[in-house]
């Protein structure tokens, strides 16, 4: 019998709803409080709690690192690259209304807060875990006659 | 008194301040050190983000009626000059003021910060790993008896 039972069936209860909470407050930082930062830690969280339940290498195995280190840099170039792309249509560097100038409902301003949101969201939820992975791999998981 | 009550959020901010000053002196584990540290960290962005707050202020972006109002303020503008400084600067303000905005000068700084603030509680966290690697220990008292055990060993050799 697992000594952990009560932990690990509460924990893969939660999981699925905090990252469902977390893309909430993703798709909600438009429109008030809430934006990648904030979701990529409750993301990240999500991922955290699921390595301290199930062992580092279950948690490296759902998300490897060589996936953290992409991500760092792919939500980075989203968020640069959401810029550039107004360059290239003619506004300033980051200037939204570009991606619909015809709108009357800013919907390039909605447009390009999501995608830049996006890029923060990948680059916040990967240097959390990467930053957890860092300081977590440095000692063996604690077995369970040490608890 | 009332004044007191109107700003209780200084009041939130200065007990946080403390309350994180005094864990930072008083605790000999590193890591409650950190945790004082963030606490302190954290009185500091409260401190920013509610000075930037203002009662009814809009989100600072530009609508098309904004810029039909800044336009109208600048022709505006271009006549009155005729009519004296005073006046038109009189004027121009008028125009501007119609809608509040939020200020988001202090949100981005203190957006910055939470950012640098988390790269520094990792640095600091990565220094107590270490320390523990090489004492054994985040205690500091004994981290300081192990180094002064050491230098006495040390004299002696």
């Amino acid at each position: 019998m697992n000594p952990h039972l009560i932990l690990r069936v509460v924990a893969k209860f939660l999981i699925p709803f905090i990252a469902l909470f977390a893309f909430y407050v993703q798709f909600h930082g438009d429109f008030g409080p809430g934006g990648g930062f904030q979701a990529g830690v409750i993301f990240a969280a999500a991922i955290i709690l699921y390595a301290l339940i199930f062992g580092i290498d279950a948690a490296k195995r759902v998300i490897p690192p060589s996936w953290v280190r992409i991500g760092m840099t792919l939500g980075v170039l989203l968020y640069g690259g959401t810029g550039v792309a107004t360059w290239f249509l003619g506004g300033e560097f980051l200037n939204y209304t570009m991606f619909a100038p015809e709108s009357h409902h800013a919907a390039g301003q909605h447009w390009g807060i999501f995608t830049v949101e996006l890029g923060v969201l990948c680059t916040v939820a990967s240097a959390m875990l990467a930053i957890f992975y860092a300081f977590a791999s440095r000692l063996p998981d604690l077995s369970d006659e040490d608890w | 008194m009332s004044t007191i009550f109107e700003h209780y959020n200084y009041a939130i901010i200065i007990i946080l301040m403390m309350t994180g000053l005094y864990v930072v002196f008083a605790s000999g584990n590193m890591i409650k050190k950190l945790v004082g540290l963030s606490v302190f960290q954290t009185s500091v962005f409260l401190l920013y983000i509610s000075m930037g707050k203002i009662t009814g202020g809009q989100p600072p972006i530009l609508t098309k009626a904004d810029m039909e109002a800044g336009a109208k303020a600048a022709a505006s503008h271009a006549s009155d000059i005729s009519h004296g400084a005073a006046g038109v600067s009189e004027h121009a303000l008028q125009s501007a003021s119609e809608t509040i905005y939020s200020n988001p000068l202090p949100h981005v700084l203190i957006l910055t910060a939470i950012v640098v603030g988390v790269a520094t509680l990792a640095i600091g966290l990565a220094l107590v790993v270490r320390t523990r690697e090489a004492y054994g220990t985040i205690e500091e008292a004994e981290i300081d008896q192990l180094d002064y055990q050491r230098n006495q060993e040390g004299e002696g050799a």
